[in-house]
């Protein structure tokens, strides 16, 4: 875990939507290019490279985190999730909120829907009960297509879902 | 055109008018969708652009050396290299040529023109050469113009040096009517109005990719155009086009900003031939800030003649555009004809005279973004009408009553040729201003204990011009497109249009429409969009034009396809064409119970088994139909008049906001829309289309602003921290109700609604926080509406001694 | 948008980070990278080797006493924020912390990074100064404790020194019977503030018995507004809310100009903010 020396090619093992990964990458990869170009999972998405868009939010170790503004190595040891990892394993279905976004219309071009996605997916679903509350959660996720209604619609919308189920929940 | 789909058809369900789920969904919903930086192609090589840092300069040296020395770089390209690729085409004949080259050469004139190119093994080894052949590059610096002042100021320092001055065109119709109006009004003022530079911002920069296997380049671009740019791709690199394929794959949103044709579409394409390598360039924000189109930056010098009673006699505009440095194909010219076109919006106002001028500066060059000139047009009127309101102690709302084109007006021809060809121009006024009552209440009961807020209500009643002819943008393109239906020997049926889809939905739309025309469910139907190998030529989507295109050449071909498999069903029946009906995917004899024949049995007839088809027919079950509006013109009529789109739109927005005076804080309240698109296919889609724009808008009206600096023409932005894209906090609930006036002369009656959403904001915000601000006489001229703006209407307000005391 | 090379290091204690970063030349603590990050990839900051302190043991903690809240390096702003027992000694970190970015920063973004990082729009060094906070900073030289009106020299540019570390930030607990307001235009939700106040307001018997009052947003360093401390003193909702404003006028006479705001109107807002912050310190005291 330690790294005394410095050193500009470091070897990561980070698991990736459960499955463990070993790399050996330079000390300045991005978090977001080494999930999309190393490890090929091009759902996340770049829109910024800044820190202010969302579309690359992917969670480690629980946490909705920028992917843009981690460094590969960082991820060394964690845990990361992406939007790949979202909708039930082996079958066609998707999860709750994937499922209320395409219900309500909640995106249009899609290139910011994983960032929301992963957003909401990181918070105890008690908090998407509030429109309120769910307008402060993803005011750091810009979608340039929906004007955010639609999203805000899905996600009370997925509540209710939960809610009503009172089920578990992987969406 | 009519087109009966019904005639021959008993649906079980109609798809359309229906909001069918989008088939688009799942993709990016599960992160298996395909944009094009999720391309991957074994030996892809990774393309860096060197942008200028000086708005105008002389490139006097390059030195390349340096970087080609970092490992894993393969080569440095400037425009030298290129020597062999033409010069972007300047189509249009009225406005100053720029001659525009794919890399800069010689004279630099806004910063982010790209000069040279850099190709290494990967995006940061090819950043770090980029840097290196950035500061190997020696300038010499030329007197900037940074604004419309500046660079149309006597002696100013020319851009093009091939031209007069920095002036690109400047069309002035006179009217004497007009005049007229202006001698015989009670009453005139002047005024300025300014739109702020903005652009479309799609959330997924552009990006090209292209790779040339066994003679043929194939290039993935993210493009809204991806016909015309294989046209030019092969006019440019001198290939023939059938050699040359351009695909689009997911497209993260284009606003407009990708119907351009930009250097980069060229130069990669180039570097993969030269190289004989797979190549790719992913443009990152802070290029895409400087290096896609900007837009919205006009001026509007305005004298209006009005009488006592509030009647507005006449008006004369000069609208002025600043093009920024005029380098970009096709170029940024439009806009402006399209603002002065549907200034007057959904109002019966003949008497206005509208000049057009476009200037370059030393900036990006503008373009296109949805809405497209409209906006600020809109903003002009409406900002007129509340003055004259004001000045003649006139309600707002009667004013514009009297002043709409009302109910059974239309066609309504306007001012500059644009024909209304049907609408609801009173109704949905008046069903937005009742809509907008219990909002305004609302607010005024939340707000009424605190004397720091005042409460105001902002109106926009627009015209939207649908499908417009590419002709005067382009000076080449028409304004048709193309679809090809196809039934395969199993039955399955495939649509392929030359439109492109970026989100608004266009694959579902498309196959909502086949699916009613054949008698088949959507799910059946496949859609191929935005390949130019496998889809017939088309323009691609803008001008709000996907919903008529997709409607007028899909039902087109699907009603030939129709012929045909009816005259085969008839054969295998042994029937009358006349009697076969389809029902629920198979076609009987009307009225009897006979067995039927499926889509796969005419399929299979059509292509394998000739010997159930008629006697001398041609097999084969596939065909093409190629829309064009009839009534839609490309040039301008003897009267200098033009109706460049083939159908209108019409929508009101109405918003209420609150204002803390001491702040100058504005919060849009509630928002009203109520439009009215014609026939709609699929409503869901339409409303998304509409919150989409209306975000857009109220970006436009409150909060983005490129801001150059006035001494060096250096941009003031370069970042999210100084664009200031909403969030979902800032972008406020949206009402919208719909009518329905169908277009008399499209097919099922569909007009359009790419861009209405967008046009009403800023008229609407201006007009509300003036209202709100009443007791001050604030009457604001300017976009955006931010804090420190209105608190210096009030300041300044005050200073006057116009204010309440306060 | 890809950072220049660098070198990395990982340390796990307090004295190898040091060493690291007296051993390069631009060395550079990396805390949340939420600053730091995204100017590496504008390539805007020149960073040859960067010293991760995240796994440094003991250094994320959050303690919590009557006195004080000590916020160590690698604590996060979430960590902080949703930290109910911080809040309730220090209610001005709840209340900083609710406009500082958004989620996936806060989840990232430390609060000694933010005092590292001098932001002049940002919120929580513009607190450190009102509540008198001590910033520890251990270096080559050994350790020293910086009180936060010393700490902020200029924008982005505080006391530390070369190969200086922050470990930890101390914030002493507020006085009894006052609350602290943090209020602030900012042009979006989770920007940083165009113009801000912290505002620690003692109130009783319906009029304001003291405040603290730091602007920030308005120069290069949290603004510290002393004849408006002087002018909010026994103010009440029906005193003229003038007096209170001229008082912010004259303290921030050198607030600065950008894209985003003009001078006189962070003065103006300041001023505004100022008199609400005094109403609703008052409105708090009535209903309590
Ligand atoms: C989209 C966005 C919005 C934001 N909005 C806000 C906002 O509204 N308000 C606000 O205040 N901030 C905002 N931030 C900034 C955020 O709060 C940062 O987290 C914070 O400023 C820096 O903390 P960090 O831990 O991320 O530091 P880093 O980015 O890791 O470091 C920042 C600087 O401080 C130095 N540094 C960090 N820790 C130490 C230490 N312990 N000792 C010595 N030096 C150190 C680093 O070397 C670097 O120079 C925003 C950031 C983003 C990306
Ligand atoms: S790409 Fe990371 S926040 Fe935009
Ligand atoms: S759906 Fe296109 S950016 Fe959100």
């Amino acid at each position: 875990m330690t790294i005394s020396e410095p050193i500009s090619e470091v070897d990561i093992e980070v698991s990736i939507n459960g499955r463990t990964r070993r790399h050996r990458v330079p000390a300045r990869l991005l978090l977001s290019d080494y999930i999309r170009d190393t490890v090929g999972l091009t759902g996340t998405h770049l829109g910024c490279e800044h820190g202010y868009c969302g579309a690359c939010t992917v969670i480690v170790d629980g946490d909705a985190v920028r992917s843009c503004l981690m460094l590969a190595v960082q991820a060394d040891g964690a845990e990361v999730r992406t939007v790949e990892d979202l909708a039930p394993a082996g079958s066609d279905c998707l999860s709750p909120m994937q499922q209320a976004f395409h219900d309500n219309h909640a995106l249009q071009c899609g290139f910011c829907t994983a960032g929301f996605l992963m957003t909401l997916d990181s918070v105890d679903p008690a908090e998407w009960s509030e429109p309120e509350r769910v307008v402060e959660l993803l005011s750091g996720n810009l979608c340039r297509c929906t004007g955010y209604q639609n999203i805000v619609t899905a996600v009370t919308e997925a509540w209710s879902a939960y809610d009503g189920s009172g089920g578990s929940n992987d969406g | 055109m009519s087109l009966d789909i019904d005639s021959h058809i008993r649906h079980s369900t109609r798809h359309i008018g229906r909001s069918v789920p989008r088939r688009e969904d799942r993709g990016p919903l599960t992160g298996r969708g395909r944009y094009v930086a999720d391309i991957k192609i074994a030996g892809m090589l990774e393309v860096v652009f060197v942008r200028s840092v000086e708005a105008h300069a002389r490139i006097v040296s390059i030195d390349t050396s340096e970087a080609l020395a970092v490992e894993g770089v393969r080569a440095v390209f400037t425009a030298a290299d290129l020597a062999d690729v033409k010069t972007f085409p300047d189509y249009i004949p009225y406005i100053g040529p720029v001659r525009q080259r794919p890399l800069g050469t010689g004279t630099v004139r806004y910063v982010g023109t790209p000069y040279a190119a850099v190709v290494a093994d990967d995006r940061y080894i090819a950043e770090d050469a980029a840097a290196l052949v950035a500061a190997g590059t020696t300038y010499e610096p030329l007197p900037t113009v940074a604004d419309l002042d500046q660079a149309l100021a006597p002696g100013a320092p020319k851009l093009h040096d091939h031209w007069e001055n920095n002036c690109s065109f400047d069309v002035a119709p006179h009217k004497p009517e007009v005049d007229r109006a202006f001698e015989q009004a009670d009453h005139t003022f002047t005024e300025t109005y300014v739109s702020q530079r903005q652009t479309g911002l799609p959330m997924e920069t552009r990006g090209v990719v292209a790779d040339i296997t066994d003679g043929t380049l194939t290039v993935w671009s993210s493009t809204q155009s991806p016909h015309m740019v294989r046209s030019t791709v092969a006019l440019m690199l001198g290939m023939p086009e059938p050699q040359v394929r351009v695909v689009h794959p997911t497209i993260g949103g284009g606003f407009g900003t990708k119907t351009h044709i930009y250097p980069e579409d060229i130069v990669v394409p180039w570097i993969a031939r030269r190289l004989d390598r797979p190549a790719r360039w992913i443009e990152d924000r802070m290029e895409n800030l400087v290096a896609s189109v900007h837009a919205r930056e006009q001026r509007h010098e305005v004298e209006v003649a009005y009488d006592d009673d509030g009647t507005i006699r006449g008006v004369r505009c000069a609208s002025m555009l600043d093009m920024g440095s005029g380098e970009i194909f096709m170029p940024g010219t439009a806009p402006v004809f399209v603002t002065n076109a549907c200034i007057t919006g959904g109002y019966d106002f003949p008497n206005m005279q509208a000049r057009t001028i476009g200037v370059v500066t030393n900036k990006t060059p503008s373009g296109a973004y949805r809405g497209f000139g409209i906006p600020e047009g809109a903003f002009v009127m409406e900002r007129i009408i509340d003055r004259v309101a004001r000045l003649t102690g006139t309600d707002r709302v009667e004013l514009r009553r009297r002043m709409l084109v009302r109910p059974g007006q239309t066609p309504y021809v306007m001012h500059g040729g644009g024909r209304l060809d049907s609408g609801s121009h009173t109704e949905s006024f008046e069903r937005g201003v009742e809509m907008a009552q219990p909002a305004l209440e609302r607010a005024r009961a939340r707000y009424a204990g605190d004397p720091d807020v005042r409460v105001g209500v902002g109106y926009s009643n627009y015209v939207e011009p649908t499908s417009p002819s590419y002709h005067l943008t382009t000076g080449h393109w028409g304004g048709g497109d193309a679809a090809t239906v196809r039934v395969d020997p199993d039955g399955s049926v495939r649509v392929a249009a030359g439109l492109s889809a970026f989100g608004q939905g266009a694959e579902t739309t498309a196959a909502q429409l086949a699916a009613d025309a054949l008698g088949v469910s959507p799910e059946e139907v496949t859609v191929v969009l935005g390949d130019t190998e496998r889809a017939p030529y088309g323009l691609g989507s803008w001008g709000s034009r996907g919903a008529m295109m997709l409607t007028g050449s899909v039902l087109l071909a699907s009603e030939r396809l129709m012929d045909k498999a009816r005259a085969i069903a008839a054969h295998m029946l042994e029937a009358a064409e006349a009697d076969i009906v389809l029902t629920d995917g198979a076609f009987h004899v009307a009225g009897s119970d006979q067995p039927s024949v499926s889509w796969a049995e005419v399929g299979t007839a059509a292509w394998i088994r000739y010997v159930d088809l008629p006697d001398g027919m041609e097999p084969g079950l596939e065909t093409s139909g190629y829309f064009h509006p009839e009534n839609l013109q490309h040039q301008l009529d003897d009267t200098g008049k033009i109706n460049a789109a083939a159908s209108w739109s019409n929508g009101t927005h109405i918003g209420v906001v609150s204002v803390r005076v001491s702040t100058g804080e504005v919060r849009i309240e509630d928002y009203v829309v109520v439009h009215d698109c014609g026939t709609v296919i699929n409503p869901a889609l339409v409303e998304g289309q509409v919150h989409g724009g209306v975000a857009q808008g109220i970006a436009g009206a409150m909060y983005e602003h490129f801001q150059y600096d006035p001494d060096t023409a250096n941009p003031r932005f370069a970042s999210f921290m100084d664009y200031l894209v909403p969030t979902c906090a800032e972008v406020p609930h949206m009402e919208v109700d719909h009518f329905e006036s169908p277009a008399p002369e499209q097919p099922l009656g569909v007009k359009g609604c790419g861009e209405g959403g967008t046009v009403g904001p800023p008229a609407v915000v201006a007009g509300a926080v003036s209202d709100a601000l009443s007791e001050w006489g604030v009457d604001l001229t300017e976009c955006p509406v931010t804090p420190v703006a209105v608190r210096a209407a009030i300041r300044s307000a005050e200073a006057a001694g116009t204010g309440a005391d306060s | 948008m890809k950072p220049a090379p660098f070198d990395y290091c990982r340390p796990s204690t307090v004295t190898e980070a040091l060493e690291a970063l007296s051993s390069a030349e631009s060395s550079r603590v990396l805390a949340g990278g939420q600053s730091l990050v995204p100017a590496m990839n504008f390539r805007l900051t020149d960073v040859s080797l960067l010293v991760d302190i995240n796994r440094i043991e003991g250094l994320a903690s959050v303690d919590c006493d009557p006195g004080g809240v000590t916020v160590g390096a690698a604590a996060t702003q979430t960590q902080v924020l949703d930290h109910d027992g911080a809040a309730s000694v220090v209610s001005g970190l709840r209340a900083a912390l609710r406009h500082v970015g958004h989620l996936q920063i806060r989840n990232r973004g430390t609060v000694c990074g933010s005092l590292a990082h001098a932001d002049p729009a940002a919120e929580l060094p513009a607190l450190a100064v009102a509540s008198d906070a001590v910033i520890a900073v251990s270096g080559p030289d050994g350790e020293r404790r910086i009180d936060a009106a010393d700490f902020f020299i200029g924008a982005f540019w505080t006391a530390l020194d070369d190969g200086e570390l922050i470990t930890e930030v101390r914030f002493p607990a507020e006085p009894p019977g006052s609350m602290t307001i943090v209020d602030e235009i900012s042009r979006r939700a989770g920007d940083f503030a165009v113009a801000g106040l912290v505002a620690t307001v003692e109130a009783e018997g319906g009029a304001v018995r003291g405040a603290r009052l730091v602007g920030f947003g308005l120069g290069g360093v949290p603004t510290r507004l002393e004849a408006a401390e002087a002018a909010i003193r026994d103010w009440a909702p029906d005193h003229p809310a003038d007096t209170l404003a001229e008082a912010v006028m004259a303290d921030t006479a050198d607030a600065f100009d950008d894209i985003h705001a003009t001078s006189w109107y962070r003065r103006e807002a300041v001023a505004a903010l100022t008199v609400r912050a005094a109403r609703r310190a008052l409105a708090a005291e009535e209903a309590a």
